[in-house]
């Protein structure tokens, strides 16, 4: 079984911080398990694909917010880099880093999901 | 209490839902997804909403637009904005202070930290703005008060004039309506329009010198004697002497300044035939040139003791064709521009002061200053002011009874009066009814005596009454109609009152104690049997009489 401590260790998060922050396990747990449903990173590569950098950026953004809101913190490092790319214009950068992003991003969900599981069980 | 309304606003649910589970507790929580929308929200619920927490990068209008627009809008009396970005760089941060933002929130979200600095931050709004609305309230009843003060003050000058209170008061408008106008012309007086009122304040004072002027000069019916006209002026002069006696600390302000140029040379003219200083031009302050055009346009239009008023058209004549000395002829044009509003807004006041006053809530001046309480017309001429007359009952009180009458010579006969009963007509009714009882009957009793007789309210339901020469013949029968009178009177809604007094007469020269003491004597002899009238006639040639010679009538 794996507990949310255990998966933050896993995918990269500071699972401490999120805790003190928000206070109560149950709600980190909750926000947690919502981020499965947030789409800004698939508005992101959505966006990459259409060239639409200003909706790229924002959704990237809001992503990197996520983050650090739960502290994500390697995903927000990829996701952070991305942003700063878009924001300086460097598209090409910003390619080049997307693979990293997309690397972490589904980690992160795998892990995530992985916890669910063993909950609901 | 009901919770305060905070408005989220932001394109990430996730982030909106992270702030809703952090406040969701303490504040009802309104969310929008867009900068539009939140002025949406903001166009309709405002009044409601206390603290906006708004995201800055967001599809269709931004947090900067936001911002931009609640400035625009001045929408922001009523709540704070807080920024919430997870782009807290020092440019977007400076930029949202510089657009109105209150304080931000960074990234990430602490909860702890998140409902202290927003409830801090409503706090400090809330009550920022209630100590703003607590000086507006102070400010304005400061200056309500300093209004009334001035307003007393120059009153105190005008009633030893004989003129009326409206003349402080139209003068105090017409030198604001004439700073207006002359500020549309010309700013080569430096005025501000934020002088203006304290300029027309300042005018209310322009007379406080003729305090220090004798009352025979100042109300003398006819011409004054050169002599005479010497003194008068140096209203002016002294008023300005008054003033600089003030403490030093008191010079400085602005009120002092005008009001000092104001006394002093309101009587100037521009060709330099004015006084006291004869200065020409604008030597004399712009303050004291506007002043003295209005004071001479408001003596033109006023009754004074030796001169008739006269109409608007003929006053503005007058003074155009300088029949009242040379004015500035730029104050001379915006004369003539306020003139039409000169004449609406004054004419009212001068066609029956009476009703005017009474329907509009101003302070009637005339009335607290000279006593003149219109029921009792009749003692008028006795009562210099309200320390003589009770309250209730608007006749004499017991002060002047004591300090007027008991010394009093040539009375020649006096009553007492006890209203019967009266102590029932309290208790059944109320203290309201018997005030209004008292009121009737001190009033009827009022209507019965003449003018140069006194009605005194003595004590609590009792009446004296004092007739100056007065046939002794019609003695009795004068008291007869009074206790009849007072028989008839119907109290409004209350049709079972009757009311009725004893009433103890006394007619003869004697040692006012004496008389008085007698007549009391004469009223408990009818108050024992009530609505009755006892009348003891003294002999004159006698100083006490211990038998009177009575002549009581059982009615």
């Amino acid at each position: 079984m794996m507990t949310l401590k255990d998966g933050y260790a896993k995918f990269g998060g500071d699972y401490e911080s999120v805790l003190s922050r928000l206070r109560k396990e149950k709600t980190v747990q909750k926000f947690v398990f919502k981020f499965l449903n947030d789409q800004s990173f698939e508005t992101f590569e959505a966006m990459m694909k259409e060239e639409n950098y200003d909706e790229a950026l924002r959704a990237v953004h809001t992503l990197k917010g996520i983050c650090q809101n739960l502290s994500f913190d390697r995903l927000f490092e990829s996701s952070n880099a991305v942003t700063q790319a878009l924001k300086a214009g460097d598209t090409e950068k910003a390619r080049a880093l997307m693979p990293k992003l997309a690397e972490d991003y589904q980690l992160l969900i795998k892990v995530v999901l992985e916890c669910k599981q063993t909950m609901e069980e | 209490m009901e919770k305060q309304k905070i408005l989220i606003v932001d394109d990430s649910e996730m982030n909106r839902d992270l702030l809703v589970d952090i406040l969701e507790d303490q504040y009802h929580i309104i969310e929008v997804d867009n900068g539009q929308k939140a002025l949406e929200i903001l166009e309709k619920q405002r009044d409601e909403i206390s603290l906006v927490l708004l995201d800055i990068m967001m599809p269709e209008l931004d947090g900067f637009g936001v911002l931009n627009q609640i400035q625009h809008n001045q929408w922001n009396d009523s709540f704070a904005v807080m920024m919430i970005s997870a782009d807290d760089s020092p440019e977007n941060i400076k930029k949202a202070y510089n657009l109105g933002a209150f304080d931000y929130i960074s990234r990430p979200f602490d909860a702890t930290i998140v409902q202290r600095r927003v409830s801090n931050t409503m706090c400090l709004y809330a009550r920022q703005k209630h100590l703003e609305e607590l000086v507006v309230e102070q400010f304005i009843e400061n200056e309500q008060n300093n209004k009334l003060m001035i307003a007393i003050l120059s009153h105190i000058v005008e009633f030893r004039n004989g003129e009326s209170g409206a003349h402080v008061l139209h003068v105090n408008r017409l030198t604001e309506l004439l700073l207006n106008q002359l500020i549309l012309h010309t700013d080569r007086y430096g005025i501000a329009p934020s002088d203006v009122p304290m300029i027309s304040i300042a005018s209310s004072l322009h007379d406080i010198g003729k305090i220090a002027i004798a009352e025979e000069i100042l109300n003398k019916p006819g011409r004054l004697t050169d002599e005479e006209f010497a003194i008068m002026k140096t209203h002016t002069t002294i008023g300005a002497d008054m003033l600089s006696s003030l403490p030093a600390e008191q010079h400085d302000f602005a009120l002092f300044g005008a009001a000092s140029e104001i006394c002093r040379w309101h009587h100037e003219r521009y060709d330099g035939r004015g006084y006291p200083d004869g200065l020409v031009g604008d030597a004399i302050p712009i303050s004291a040139q506007v002043v003295s055009l209005a004071d001479v346009y408001d003596a033109l239009t006023s009754e004074r003791c030796y001169k008739k008023a006269f109409s608007h058209e003929t006053a503005i004549r007058m003074i155009l064709d300088g029949k009242c000395g040379a004015f500035n002829p730029i104050l001379l044009q915006c004369l003539e521009e306020i003139a039409p509003i000169v004449k609406k807004e004054f004419s009212n006041t001068v066609v029956n002061k009476d009703s005017i006053q009474r329907s509009s809530k101003k302070i009637d001046y005339d009335r607290i200053f000279s006593g003149q309480i219109n029921s009792y017309d009749s003692q008028q001429q006795k009562i210099k002011n309200l320390l003589y007359v009770d309250s209730l009952t608007e006749v004499f009180n017991r002060r002047y009874f004591d300090e007027k009458i008991q010394n009093a010579e040539n009375i020649q006969a006096v009553a007492m009066i006890d209203v019967d009963n009266f102590k029932t007509v309290n208790d059944t009714y109320g203290h309201a009814v018997g005030d209004i009882v008292l009121h009737s009957i001190a009033q009827a009793l009022l209507s019965t005596v003449r003018k140069s007789d006194a009605v005194i309210r003595y004590g609590g339901d009792e009446f004296a009454i004092v007739f100056y020469r007065f046939p002794a013949e019609a003695f009795e029968a004068r008291l007869e109609r009074m206790r009849i009178l007072i028989s008839e009177i119907k109290v409004p809604d209350y049709p079972d009152i009757h009311l009725s007094i004893s009433v103890g007469g006394v007619y003869g020269s004697q040692p006012n104690k004496d008389v008085f003491k007698i007549a009391d004597q004469m009223m408990y002899k009818s108050k024992q049997v009530k609505n009755k009238v006892s009348v003891c006639f003294l002999d004159c040639n006698k100083t006490c009489q211990d038998e009177p010679v009575e002549s009581d009538r059982k009615i």
